[in-house]
């Protein structure tokens, strides 16, 4: 038959010919690349001769010229011998006129081993010596100097006449000393080993607060060249101040704890408030305020006139950052952050309100209702204090009543905090609030400036707010300082005059002035305010509503930010006047339905909203975008560990839970420098992930890991991280959840109605039930699955069939499960028990058997059964952590008799969450006896390492007899029968049959049961090296029979009529395997010989030769 | 990879093996080094590379012997198709032998994309399979032939005139096999191995 035709050639005759032809080309290119070297010299050539220079080009020239300038310096300064290298390292340009001369100071340098650049380089030039700078360098500071310090010629002389270098900073340019600092600039000085004893004699008395602070800036910045540098420079402001003003007695320095820099008094500010008024001042306010006077605040007390000292707003924070400070890093930040963010203050204040106005915001919520019919003309108030966060500050320094006033977070005089608000007079400066404290005070000098005074904050609030509830019962907050106020009700008579009793009390209260609006609406409640600032009131009544809105721009209305602004601007739109032109429906064409038709109502004055109606919060979240700094993953980790705690706080606070969690991140865009906020966010790109889980939650180790889960779907570098943030959505009352769904009472006394129905749901969802409830594991308890687990592990619970409303008894806990429950969840339980979970636990730990005496006939039982077991097993078989006392009965029962139901073992299945923890509670003689497909199931369901603990298990009983493999023998076994399509369902079907044959047998067993994981279609040589690499375990505890010798080969033979014709690559990979573990197993010695003559005669038959086995 | 859409599934895979085959059978003249390297260049076929004659009659023969086969493919005649290796006394010395069987009563179309991921691997694995194969004497030669279940009838057929008996003898020693690759699809089956004496034989040529 076989036919053998040839279409032949000879290669000889190709590479010949390829030869020559190689060579060829290679000529070829040899010519070409010959004329292009030609073709280029010719043209430097002629370049060349056109220039008639020595320098091609002005670089050139100007690098030749340095060389030489270099040069020169160097052999004088060797002719000069110095005498002692106090510059050494130090390279100076002098920029403009400077007395002594440029020429001079060269001189210097040339004596005493320094530097003297001709020409500004920003590689060379270290420092820069320069008496007066034009303005337009002082501006841009950055692009004179490359960062580098700016310095007054006197350092160099100083430094000569104390015969060392001095340190550069109290020499510093004043021009630029007020300026932003320049973290740049300290990487010179470190590289010119300035460093170390630059800051000594300067910072002697600061030192302390210093190196309290250094820890806290090396927690939020990476340790980088930078971070050094910036301790550098707060150390250089240190020391320049102290310099100054030496007369000071003591500075307190305290890092601010939101923006890690000192709080330093400015001459100017000591100009405006004498300090001897402050001190009475403090002592008023401390008799006012009984938290003034707890001891942590008493380190503010001041000493000298001079005194220059800043007081926390909150004693706590203060107590907790003296106590971080102490710490290498700060590991309270997230906390202290928010003690200081103004933005977390109005933030957290509405919750506050409601905690302590809970009545009436829940009885303002019935009193609309019957509002909302009436067609009583509505009387709404608008009261809105002025300027609150500086006049609160002020409030008990009528000095400063009339002067510009702002509050920024620190008022160093390095200005590169953001105002956050500022008083009336300080506006008509032009001053706004997130303007920067430097061009704050650039508009207005004489600007004094107050940090925060959270503490104030709440208490003027408090008396703002209970004065307002005295007045009115329908009060809405809108702010912690501004409110809405029904009076439609009230029946007043005049309303002017209620708006000016009232201010007039908040005044005498607080002495912090309100303005008030009143109007139809709130609406024009609030537009009247605004008319009304500072410290007014203003009543527009429904006949002057058309009047005052004709005029009234439209960015005044509530609503209309500066985007939807620019958009009415294009339209030439400015005034409500203007905007009550255009149609409702062509607004709404232009803007939304929502939103045109906001507009349309707006500028007409119509506006129906009621009083009272207070927005439940849709999210709950805290953001940090300033001073996030991190180094590694390390720094990164923990401080969300924190993020989790506020947010879980907060969640708390609110009563709520969520079940959707966000984590933003700021990422650093590739191209920002550092932002011109100190400690800021500068531009970044803002990145979002989020996950949803099932059960709401405010856990925070459940938030934590979810966080972390989070942060490792951004794949980013936590050094570029500049700001994060974890909102809470989903919310659900956690009141109502934690009463009535999620207790574990409720659930165990839960009705079965819904269980067929979790059943399949836990049945479908087995494979990624893990992922579906990682994020809520920890033990937190389903309402739907009603399961929960424990460290991963699965151990979903499960009602049986019939309610039960009594736990079960003690004995039937796993010790080692209640163990290791979470302590809430222990805790419930305990008390479900009435407390003998403690001691049961306490007993258990000793022994782990349940024989201990916790006197219960059940236990009784469980002992005795377990002895009944073929096998002696160190833990019993019933401690199965089930609260199903029907299954648990069930189980026990099969596994003492050792007979197996096959019921049993189907539910199981069904429910594996039932499956124990553990495989030692598996009788293994039920489980050899159920099919192989479903022990395959309930292995493949048991954690992978307890899997192996099976295996190794001798397990085998090698007495047993079992019916069923004699009966798939006979069906199997009969060669004759074997043909292709036969062998193919025997090996491609759903079950292959030779796994019966092998279930009596342990080792081979096994193979079935991975080749069952493997998910049956898998080739045998997929399967093959797991198998044999588990059975080498058993194979030297195995006894090898025939029979097994003679199973195993008859697979292997079959296995080979199957493939030899089709893949016989498979065939060879098997062998292969056999082979190799021939050498190290008995067995398989055995089995490859036996099988080898036959595989070879097979290759043979059908490639005629043999398999070549190397 | 167009083809025409009224063709039959053997005709359809049959034209991917031959296309498979003349790449496959470059790769292998390149594995065994009978041409300096420089006599290919490297292109990319089913997204792997493989290598290309630069020369055209070397290009043609593998060329034109391939598609010689295709008819024969698509009846399913073709048994192997070999690529030998042999002395100057055309004593083979290893042969490479590409076992095919086109299902003839396969009657869906073929898919081929499917069939492109499995001949792919055949070439990844040709690849790396250096070490299996052994080294050749300096002056060997080598040709295409293909094993026809039964003999064409020259004459019948325009195509088979192409194809002449070959003067390679047959294996004289014991033969042994090693697998490359096989590969089961419903249209195709195909089988890679090579034929070689055994390696203590060959130490000694």
């Amino acid at each position: 038959m076989d036919s053998r035709l040839s279409n032949s050639s000879s290669s000889t005759h190709h590479s010949n010919s390829k030869k020559r032809k190689k060579n060829a080309t290679a000529n070829n290119t040899n010519q070409k690349t010959l004329g292009v070297a030609w073709g280029s010299k010719s043209l430097s050539a002629s370049s060349c001769s056109s220039r008639k220079s020595p320098f091609s080009d002005f670089s050139s020239y100007m690098a030749h010229k340095n060389c030489k300038l270099q040069n020169q310096f160097d052999s004088e300064a060797s002719a000069s011998a110095a005498r002692k290298p106090i510059f050494s390292g130090v390279s100076i340009f002098v920029d403009g006129f400077t007395v002594p001369s440029s020429q001079e100071l060269r001189g210097y340098m040339l004596k005493y081993d320094g530097r003297f650049e001709n020409y500004f380089s920003r590689h060379c030039v270290t420092h820069i010596i320069c008496s007066n700078l034009p303005d337009s360098k002082v501006k841009n500071i950055r692009a004179f100097s490359a960062g580098l310090p700016v310095v007054k010629p006197t350092w160099i002389l100083d430094s000569i006449a104390a015969n060392r270098l001095l340190s550069w900073v109290p020499y510093q340019l004043e021009q630029v000393a007020s300026n932003q600092p320049k973290l740049s600039a300290f990487f010179t000085l470190k590289s010119s080993k300035m460093s170390e004893d630059t800051f000594t004699n300067a910072l002697c008395q600061v030192e302390p607060d210093v190196q309290d602070s250094f820890p806290r800036v090396g927690q939020l910045k990476e340790r980088h060249p930078s971070e050094v540098g910036e301790m550098v420079e707060v150390c250089r402001q240190i020391s320049n101040e102290s310099n100054d003003i030496s007369s000071k007695k003591t500075d307190v320095f305290m890092m601010e704890e939101p923006i890690g820099e000192r709080v330093i008094c400015d001459e100017e500010k000591l100009a405006e408030a004498n300090s001897s008024e402050t001190n009475n001042e403090r002592n008023t306010e401390g008799e006012l305020d009984p938290t003034y006077q707890e001891p942590s605040t008493s380190f503010s007390i001041p000493c000298s006139d001079n005194q220059n000292v800043h007081q926390f707003p909150s004693s706590e924070a203060t107590g907790s950052s003296k106590q971080c400070h102490s710490t290498l890093t700060d590991p309270n930040f997230v906390e202290n952050y928010f003690k200081n963010s103004r933005l977390h203050f109005i933030g957290t204040w509405r919750q506050r309100y409601r905690k302590r106005f809970p009545t009436l915001s829940t009885g303002l919520n019935n009193g609309i209702s019957n509002s909302n019919k009436s067609d009583i003309k509505s009387v709404i108030l608008h009261v809105d204090m002025d300027c609150f966060f500086v006049s609160v500050v002020i409030r008990n320094k009528p000095a400063l009543f009339d002067k510009p006033v702002a509050v920024c977070h620190s008022n160093n005089s390095k200005g590169t905090s953001e105002i956050s608000s500022a008083n009336y007079p300080a506006r008509s400066y032009g001053i706004r609030a997130g303007m920067f404290v430097r061009d704050a005070k650039a508009l207005c000098p004489h600007l004094v400036t107050f940090p925060y005074n959270f503490e104030a904050y709440e208490e003027v609030a408090d008396q703002f707010y209970s004065i307002l509830h005295r007045h009115c019962n329908k009060v809405q907050a809108v702010s912690c300082d501004e409110a809405f106020l029904d009076f439609t009700d009230a029946m007043v008579e005049d309303p002017e005059l209620l708006a000016s009793s009232i201010r007039k009390e908040i005044y005498e209260t607080t002495r912090c002035t309100a303005s008030a609006g009143i109007g139809g609406n709130m609406l024009m409640a609030r537009i009247a305010t605004r008319t009304a600032k500072p410290n007014g009131q203003c009543y527009i009544t429904p006949e002057r509503v058309d009047d005052h809105l004709n005029q009234l721009p439209v960015d005044a209305l509530p609503g209309i930010g500066y985007v939807l602004q620019e958009k009415l601007k294009k339209q030439s739109v400015n005034t409500c006047g203007q905007l009550r032109m255009i149609s409702k429906n062509s607004l709404q064409k232009e803007y939304g339905m929502k939103t045109g038709e906001m507009l349309w109502n707006y500028s007409r004055g119509i506006d129906y909203r009621s009083v009272g109606i207070i927005q439940e919060c849709k999210s709950i979240g805290a953001d940090v975008n300033w001073g996030v700094r991190f180094r590694d993953m390390k720094d990164c980790e923990h401080f969300l560990i924190n993020l989790c705690k506020e947010v879980s706080l907060r969640l708390q606070c609110c009563g709520v839970q969520g079940r959707t969690f966000t984590l933003k991140i700021k990422k650093r865009r590739k191209d920002a420098d550092e932002p011109a906020k100190f400690m800021g966010c500068g531009d970044c790109e803002n990145l979002s992930h989020s996950v949803t889980i099932p059960l709401a939650t405010e856990n925070v180790e459940i938030l934590q890991r979810i966080v972390k889960q989070l942060l490792g779907c951004f794949y980013i570098d936590v050094k570029e991280i500049r700001g994060i943030g974890l909102h809470v959505s989903r919310l659900e009352n956690a009141d109502t959840s934690k009463q009535e769904k999620y207790t574990l009472k409720s659930w165990l006394t839960s009705g079965s109605a819904s269980v067929e129905k979790q059943k399949y749901h836990m049945g479908h969802n087995k494979h990624n039930s893990d992922c579906a409830n990682c994020a809520s594991s920890h033990g937190c308890i389903h309402s739907q699955g009603s399961s929960f687990q424990i460290d991963n592990k699965i151990l979903n619970i499960h009602v049986s069939g019939d309610p039960i409303s009594t736990p079960p008894p003690l004995c039937q806990l796993d010790v080692e499960v209640i163990r290791n429950l979470p302590s809430e969840v222990f805790s419930e339980l305990n008390e479900i028990y009435g407390g003998k979970l403690i001691d049961f636990i306490a007993k258990g730990k000793g022994k782990c058997e349940s024989s201990s005496s916790l006197g219960n006939s059940l236990e009784d039982d469980a002992t005795c059964k377990e002895e009944d077991l073929p096998y002696s097993d160190p833990i019993p078989l019933n401690q199965i952590f089930s609260e199903n006392k029907a299954m648990q009965h069930e189980r026990v029962l099969g596994s003492g008799h050792g007979s197996c139901s096959q019921v049993t073992h189907n539910s199981n299945i069904e429910r594996d969450d039932l499956l124990p923890s553990s495989l030692s509670q598996i009788d293994a003689s039920v489980l050899q006896q159920i099919p192989e497909d479903l022990k395959a199931v309930i292995l493949e369901h048991l954690p992978a390492h307890r899997a192996q603990d099976f295996c190794s298990t001798p397990a085998i009983c090698p007495g047993r007899i079992n019916q069923d493999s004699v009966g798939v023998d006979t069906s199997k076994n009969c060669p004759g029968t074997v043909n292709h399509a036969l062998n193919d369902s025997l090996w491609a079907g759903n079950l292959p049959s030779w796994m019966d044959k092998f279930k009596d047998s342990s080792c081979l067993r096994k193979l079935g049961e991975i080749y069952h994981r493997s998910g049956f279609n898998s080739q045998l040589s997929s399967v093959l090296p797991q198998f044999l690499s588990e059975f080498h375990h058993l194979d030297l505890t195995q006894e090898i029979y025939d029979e097994t010798v003679n199973i195993m080969c008859e697979l292997l033979k079959q296995y080979v009529k199957v493939k030899i014709e089709r893949d016989i690559e498979e065939i060879y990979i098997c062998f292969r395997l056999l082979k190799r573990f021939a050498v190290k197993s008995q067995f398989f010695s055995r089995v490859y010989n036996d099988i080898f003559p036959f595989l070879q005669a097979a290759v043979d038959d059908n490639y005629g030769g043999s398999l070549f086995m190397p | 990879m167009q083809r025409k859409e009224n063709e039959t599934p053997q005709g359809q895979a049959a034209s991917v093996l031959v296309e498979f085959l003349e790449v496959a059978i470059t790769a292998v003249v390149f594995l065994k080094g009978v041409y300096p390297s420089g006599a290919f260049e490297r292109r990319r076929y089913m997204n792997v590379v493989v290598q290309r004659a630069r020369h055209p009659q070397l290009r043609y023969y593998i060329h034109a012997t391939v598609s010689g086969l295709l008819p024969f493919l698509q009846k399913g005649m073709v048994d192997r198709v070999a690529v030998v290796f042999f002395n100057t006394d055309n004593v083979p010395l290893e042969k490479f032998i590409f076992k095919l069987t086109v299902n003839q009563s396969y009657g869906s179309s073929v898919e081929g994309v499917d069939l492109q991921i499995s001949l792919r691997s055949f070439l990844a694995k040709l690849s790396v399979s250096e070490s299996l194969t052994k080294k050749l004497p300096p002056d060997c030669r080598w040709e295409i032939t293909g094993n026809f279940q039964l003999l064409p009838e020259t004459g019948t057929s325009k195509e088979a005139n192409f194809w002449i008996p070959t003067d390679t003898k047959q294996w004289e020693q014991p033969l042994f096999i090693t697998p490359i690759r096989s590969m089961s699809s419903d249209p195709l089956c195909l089988q890679f191995y090579i034929e070689h004496p055994s390696l203590s034989e060959s130490s000694v040529l």
